[in-house]
């Protein structure tokens, strides 16, 4: 049903000229996924696809496509990164045209391929059910049991500060479940933390897929290739792994939407999110900031208040 | 030779080859992820994903490498260069299309006038086991892109899972050096008879639908064809599919450390990457994502076979199962088939 | 532990107050360990998180960050813009792992000779306590 609305909004949108090209989600080749679609006419939009595998950021798109008048789908966290955008005049006022769709919260694809036993070669969700069919296997799985960790801590699943909403808004989640990553985590001792993450960024192969797939990592030199100062090596030092993740995780304080992006597009299954959940918690704690929610705030590291929290300082 | 291995023996039959070699086999760090690594115990090897997302061109042409250490001491420079291989080497587990790979890699690597010391003194001192798929995945095309589930090419010894024995083949000089090995039996009659029918299986599973054959001729023509302003839309230049590649080769070569000390490190670097060709003057030849998904593509499928005579890819489908944004190499491949440039047309530019 | 063990501490101080204030408790012939390095910047708003980070990278066991007294900085607002960076960054790298009292910050001003020799003081004692950096360093060829 959301699905037919995102269609006919896009066609509508695209037979009006009110944008160039229209940025969704649609069906391609493997069971679970859903692939990025870039739409120019509105005979296009009957591709464009919803449902619970529509696991990319698309806000992350803006940087490439800068030159064009663009209407994106968005969830609540893409929502949030896009208004974080505008906060660091990322795309010019106008640009954009948010097609905002309420988030029934995604599944995750590696918890359901983990569930069951063989190659899955078919997926059809139904209702809060998700089937999935493979050589000598049938199984009906509980969508609710297998969602994202980033998803089951959202609190904004609402988009907020689009142009459009296709749906009735979604009761959030009380706020007392987000960021229950960062609050297991830190149940643990620090060398307990630390074993965990040195373990994690071990497996890393530095190839920059959680870089590249957040909105909001576009700089045009990344700390990590420069060389006058240079940071840090290319090679596989765990040393530089580490480095490399406390650095670009600490980039996002104050940026970051929680989306979950970067954990998905990771080859090599590295958590990540607990990570950002500290530094978003942190934010919301000391300086009562929280990423993409109010357009007018400035970032938290931008500014200051005199009153700010320094019982640390000597 | 035909042989097989008990089940029961692997174990052993893995720990009677330490002592003369080191050991490299699939590893897993974590739940569906595993790497190629070297091993001390039988235990660490793990075949539960068919294929590691590091390809075997890790055993190779490892992603970070030392080339040479300098340290001056005193008013003396000295060089250690690090292309010697002490051990030899048996890599066990490899897929047919990763060792295809091997031999596209030694195209590039181990030329007639010039020889890359440092993957081929791995090469030299190294034993491949290959092992058969059984099962191959839906993103398998390997059929399609020259090779099959089975290709014994590049295997010096070839395993295929039975259940409960491996099927053993020694091919090359280098397997015939293991058929006195204590733990092979005599293969018969049954063994050779579940081997063809999973063989046929995977044929049959793998099928031979994606038209790899003659993309060079069909990309010849279309350098600066329009259609490659659609193709890279989605692609956000991450690496993964190149690191992933087994046959990706491109690599950076950086000096790490001071005046005093210091080493010189080769790294896996990838054309996918805004800075792998920006020039010192400050321009850049592949500015955007367009001009550097066209140049990974025509790599791969018209410029490498123009010289070396194969396409560049052996239809492991790992780019296809670890894309963050779902590109499938294989609908590329289809929309430059004549028949479905107009599907293509209609599909893309809509 | 190698009992000889000294810690070597860096000391990011800044121009106008913190350095000023290192710089009055040398002429006071104030005694204070030998343990620290001291990088002059002007303004402890000038910190890059990346400095503290590749500071442990390379081995240093602790490091101090010392600026002007709220409302005091040369530069207006330097000093609240750092405390931002400071806090966020502290409660990271602890929640990460590394021992709480590797990085520490003060406010120091330029009259302050005695505060800072003081300081330093705490900060050696407490990285004495935590012992040589392991976590993060990077091993050298």
């Amino acid at each position: 049903m959301i699905q037919q609305k995102i269609r006919e909004k896009a066609k509508e949108l695209l037979s009006k000229k009110t944008v160039d090209l229209i940025i969704g989600f649609s069906e391609w080749t493997l069971p679970l996924r859903t692939t990025p679609i870039f739409i120019r006419t509105p005979e296009g939009a009957e591709s464009l696809t919803w449902n619970s595998f529509c696991e990319n950021n698309l806000a992350t798109y803006i940087h490439k496509f800068s030159r064009f008048k663009i209407g994106i789908v968005v969830k609540g966290c893409d929502a949030r990164s896009i208004t974080a955008l505008a906060l660091e005049k990322r795309f010019k006022p106008g640009q954009l045209f948010l097609i905002g769709v309420p988030c029934q919260r995604m599944v995750d694809r590696r918890k359901v391929k983990r569930a069951v036993k063989g190659e899955i070669l078919q997926a059809r969700e139904e209702g809060d059910l998700i089937h999935v069919k493979g050589d000598g296997f049938e199984v009906s799985l509980k969508r609710e049991d297998f969602l994202y960790s980033s998803c089951e801590a959202c609190t904004h699943r609402t988009p907020i500060n689009t142009d459009v909403l296709l749906g009735d808004p979604v009761e959030e989640s009380p706020l007392a479940e987000s960021h229950a990553e960062a609050k297991a985590f830190e149940k643990m001792s620090p060398e307990e933390r630390w074993r965990f993450f040195e373990k994690e960024t071990s497996r890393c192969i530095r190839c920059y897929a959680c870089r590249e797939v957040c909105p909001m990592c576009y700089c045009t030199e990344c700390f990590v290739d420069s060389s006058r100062p240079k940071w840090m090596e290319k090679s596989l030092d765990p040393s530089d792994l580490q480095f490399y993740h406390i650095v670009r995780a600490y980039h996002q304080t104050g940026r970051c939407t929680g989306c979950g992006a970067c954990e998905r597009a990771c080859p090599m299954d590295i958590r990540l999110t607990y990570l950002t959940q500290k530094l978003n918690r942190d934010v919301r704690e000391l300086y009562g900031f929280e990423t993409g929610v109010d357009a007018e705030i400035p970032p938290p590291l931008s500014t200051f208040d005199p009153e700010d929290q320094q019982e640390f300082i000597k | 030779m035909k042989l097989k291995l008990d089940k029961k023996d692997f174990d052993n039959f893995l720990q009677s080859l330490t002592d003369g070699y080191d050991l490299y086999a699939p590893v897993q760090l974590a739940e569906g992820v595993s790497v190629f690594k070297k091993i001390d115990q039988p235990g660490e090897v793990n075949l539960t994903q068919l294929l590691p997302q590091k390809p075997a061109k890790d055993i190779f042409f490892p992603q970070s490498e030392v080339m040479f250490r300098y340290e001056k001491v005193g008013n003396q420079n000295r060089m250690t260069s690090m292309e010697e291989v002490k051990k030899e080497r048996i890599l066990f587990g490899a897929r047919p299309c990763d060792i295809e790979a091997i031999s596209i890699l030694e195209k590039v690597f181990v030329g007639e006038e010039y020889t890359d010391v440092y993957f081929l003194e791995k090469r030299k001192k190294t034993t491949i086991i290959g092992l058969g798929c059984n099962e191959p995945l839906s993103t398998c095309f390997c059929s399609s892109a020259g090779g099959d589930p089975f290709l014994r090419a590049g295997s010096d010894l070839f395993f295929i899972d039975l259940g409960e024995a491996y099927f053993v083949e020694l091919l090359t000089e280098k397997g015939m050096a293991f058929r006195k090995n204590k733990f092979f039996q005599e293969a018969d009659s049954r063994n050779l008879t579940l081997v063809k029918e999973l063989e046929e299986k995977a044929f049959e599973k793998v099928g031979y639908s994606i038209p790899v054959e003659g993309i060079e001729k069909r990309l010849g023509l279309m350098v600066e064809s329009s259609f490659w302003d659609r193709v890279h839309e989605k692609c956000m230049g991450c690496r993964i599919c190149t690191y992933l590649c087994p046959t990706c080769h491109c690599f950076d070569i950086v000096d790490e450390g001071d005046p005093h000390r210091g080493q010189r490190v080769r790294n896996w670097d990838s054309c996918l990457s805004a800075l792998y060709s920006l020039e010192t003057s400050g321009h850049n030849p592949r500015p955007t994502c367009q001009e550097r998904t066209r140049q990974r593509l025509m790599h791969k499928f018209y410029y490498f076979p123009k010289n070396f005579n194969r396409v560049a890819c052996v239809g492991c489908g790992r780019c296809i199962l670890y894309c963050p944004v779902h590109f499938d190499i294989r609908q590329v491949i289809l929309w430059t088939s004549a028949r479905r440039r107009r599907r293509f047309q209609w599909e893309v530019t809509r | 532990m190698d009992n000889n063990w000294e810690p070597k501490i860096l000391a990011f101080l800044c121009n106008w107050c913190s350095y000023a204030g290192a710089d009055l408790a040398g002429t006071s012939r104030i005694q204070y360990p030998p343990n620290i390095r001291v990088i002059r910047v002007p303004c402890s708003g000038r910190i890059n998180p990346l400095f503290i980070l590749k500071a442990l990278q390379s081995g240093i066991d602790g490091v101090l960050v010392s600026g002007c007294h709220p409302g005091d900085c040369h530069y207006i607002s330097g000093n609240y813009i750092g405390r931002r960076k400071s806090a966020t960054l502290k409660r990271f790298l602890e929640y990460l792992g590394i021992e709480e009292g590797r990085v520490q910050f003060s406010w120091v001003s330029a009259a302050e000779g005695g505060k800072f020799s003081q300081v330093v003081d705490e900060v050696i004692q407490d990285i004495k306590k935590l012992g040589p950096l392991k976590r993060l360093v990077k091993e050298q060829f």
